[in-house]
């Protein structure tokens, strides 16, 4: 008999306009990212979920979804039809085999040693102009987590960095990643590069 | 994917919330900073330094660029970089305000000879230079008045006079700040004081989104602490007001007939009003959305932020409703209680617990020179709250403040450096 299929939906608390559905098997292997503007291009999950009125913008990466949404619609409604749109693709098994799922995931100490090289021959040298410095905490299901330290801590321009700057590099030399997590307590630093005043 | 040049100057509080906003509209984001970022030379299509202070140099840096990656809007977030934005895209041929708009908008003077001539309501001024002597000024000046530097913003340098001795005191201390180099290097308009009628009265904040020359209002925000001086400091915000449906068409009014005036014609606008018992009068209007992280407290339609509703104007693409929530919301910004070395912040999780509390958001660090107003230009942080009823926000963040305390201890060295005349505010240069 065939698994019930759960999914977990959770509102993302600085962007109530984006919701995470993080279901309990892949949906895709690898990540792509889709907005509405831009069309689906092809990805049958994505065209499915552009079929529902007022979402904006699909990313998907291994078991996750993440969709964004216009209007006054609220999540409980919208997010029905996309835990639908969902099941009714991976029931019709247009979703990954797990083991084209499983080649997409990249080994964890091959990754973590191309990022650390990037860390320290570009990244590193970048940012300790301003004093700061990023480490590599961990990497695991294609997701990298860092922390910024010094100067970087705090700073005004931390998500122009981390942003433009890291996750940039990160995903133009690293392509099978699928986030980058800053894990760093910006409020806990103490000398900021640019301090925000306005 | 439509391309947006974002132009931050790096003491921004906002380029978190224009950044997300920007990617949730599937934008390619490029950020313009006026000084390098630490990743600058890495990705040069995706940050540039361009010279604020010089729109013509700037344009043709961009233009440079726009060849290889063509730009489709450009977003400014303060004064300076809204006159950059209008150099730029005049000269890109893209939806923005004009260029004179923009000065006038950027400098106080200008603004208020501008609405005079064109008949909206705003107080008597009179125009001074740092090397005027006040004694012998005044005698000229209505009381009560307030002394105020052209630029700057924040309420920074703003000092109101009550009598000839006051007026010669706040005139001296906004000289000094105008010599601090950070402000020094904006050249003449920071050789200038402003002096204008007190305007008795409460304080309001209208934001706004212009389309084409026509004004949305997508906010009006009450000021619920009085504003009366000596120094102006911003505190509570909160929205929808509650003055009389009346009071508030007439604000929207003023404001729409002040951006015409000025030339304003596209994205966001501040402005302040006092309102009076002869209605409103415009203070202030700048061609920039609401400063600090203040734009937190306005949500609209399905949660698209302030940020999204400016960038989806310039990028051109739909906007299906700017009618703000139906809750009521407000933001404090965490007034400096005195100057000092920050030591220690307590009571942040009890703040947080307060019924009505979103964020509790401290952006002063420990070990940071806390400078007050009228030098300062920075606060603690921001409380951010929300409620059925634009009362209840209020007590919420003021419930939420009495639970903060900020340790600060005064450094000895560097005291009271606006009386010592000698040695500036914290700034990097």
């Amino acid at each position: 008999m065939e698994q019930e299929i759960k999914i977990v939906a959770e509102v993302d608390k600085e962007d109530i306009a984006v919701c995470r559905f993080t279901v309990d098997r892949p949906v895709y292997a690898g990540r792509v990212d889709f907005a509405r503007s831009g069309g689906a291009k092809g990805v049958p999950l994505a065209e499915k979920l552009f079929e529902i009125e007022d979402i904006t913008q699909v990313s998907m990466f291994g078991p996750v979804v993440v969709v964004s949404k216009l209007a006054d619609r609220s999540w409980r409604e919208i997010g029905k039809q996309v835990g639908a749109a969902i099941r009714e693709y991976l029931k019709s098994g247009m979703g990954p085999t797990e083991e084209r799922f499983q080649a997409s995931l990249a080994e964890p100490a091959a990754m973590r040693k191309k990022i650390q090289e990037l860390f320290d021959a570009q990244i590193n040298p970048g940012v300790a102009t301003h004093g700061g410095w990023v480490e590599l905490i961990d990497v695991k299901d294609n997701n990298v987590y860092l922390r910024m330290g010094g100067g970087c801590q705090g700073c005004g321009m931390a998500d122009v960095t981390l942003k433009q700057g890291i996750e940039a590099l990160i995903r133009e030399k690293v392509p099978e990643v699928w986030q980058v997590l800053d894990v760093t307590d910006h409020a806990g630093g103490t000398n900021p590069y640019y301090e925000p005043a306005k | 994917m439509p391309r947006v040049l974002l132009l931050f100057p790096t003491t921004t509080y906002r380029a978190e919330a224009f950044l997300r906003a920007a990617t949730r509209l599937g934008a390619e984001i490029t950020v313009a900073t006026e000084e390098d970022t630490a990743l600058t030379g890495l990705n040069p299509h995706r940050l540039l330094t361009l010279d604020f202070d010089d729109p013509a140099g700037a344009v043709r840096r961009v233009a440079g660029f726009a060849r290889e990656y063509p730009i489709d809007a450009v977003v400014p977030v303060d004064e300076q970089s809204a006159v950059v934005a209008a150099a730029l895209a005049a000269a890109l041929s893209l939806r923005q305000n004009s260029l004179q708009s923009t000065l006038a908008a950027g400098n106080k003077y200008r603004m208020r000879e501008i609405l005079r001539r064109g008949g909206i309501r705003t107080p008597s001024y009179q125009l001074f230079s740092v090397d005027d002597n006040p004694e012998f000024l005044a005698g000229e000046v209505k009381y009560p008045c307030v002394v105020k530097p052209l630029i700057l913003s924040g309420s920074r340098g703003v000092i109101r006079a009550d009598t000839e001795e006051d007026f010669v005191r706040a005139f001296r201390r906004l000289a000094a700040i105008l010599c601090a180099p950070d402000v020094a290097k904006c050249g003449a308009a920071a050789r200038q004081i402003l002096v204008e009628d007190f305007i008795a009265g409460k304080e309001v904040a209208a934001e706004g989104l212009l389309s084409g020359g026509k004004l949305h209002v997508l906010a009006i925000f009450d000021k619920p602490d009085p504003l009366d001086g000596p120094f102006f400091e911003e505190t509570i915000y909160v929205t929808p007001s509650r003055l009389a449906p009346t009071a508030q068409a007439e604000i929207s009014s003023c404001v729409a007939a002040a951006a015409k005036a000025l030339g304003l014609t596209e994205g966001p606008l501040h402005a302040e009003l006092r309102v009076s018992e002869a209605g409103p009068w415009i203070i202030e209007v700048a061609a920039r959305s609401i400063g600090g992280r203040c734009s937190r407290a306005l949500r609209f339609d399905g949660g698209a932020s302030l940020e999204e509703v400016i960038l989806r104007h310039a990028l051109g693409m739909e906007i299906q409703s700017i009618q703000r929530e139906q809750e009521a919301a407000g933001v404090m910004m965490i007034p400096i209680p005195k100057g000092g070395i920050l030591k220690e912040i307590n009571g942040v999780v009890e703040a947080k617990n307060v019924v009505g509390i979103e964020e509790v958001s401290i952006t002063a660090h420990k070990g940071q020179e806390l400078v007050p107003l009228p030098e300062g230009s920075r606060y603690l942080g921001f409380i951010f709250a929300r409620g059925a009823t634009s009362e209840s926000v209020e007590v919420a963040l003021r419930r939420a403040h009495c639970h903060l305390d900020f340790v600060i201890e005064a450094e000895v060295t560097k005291a009271r450096w606006h009386d010592v005349g000698l040695v500036g505010p914290p700034c990097r240069m």
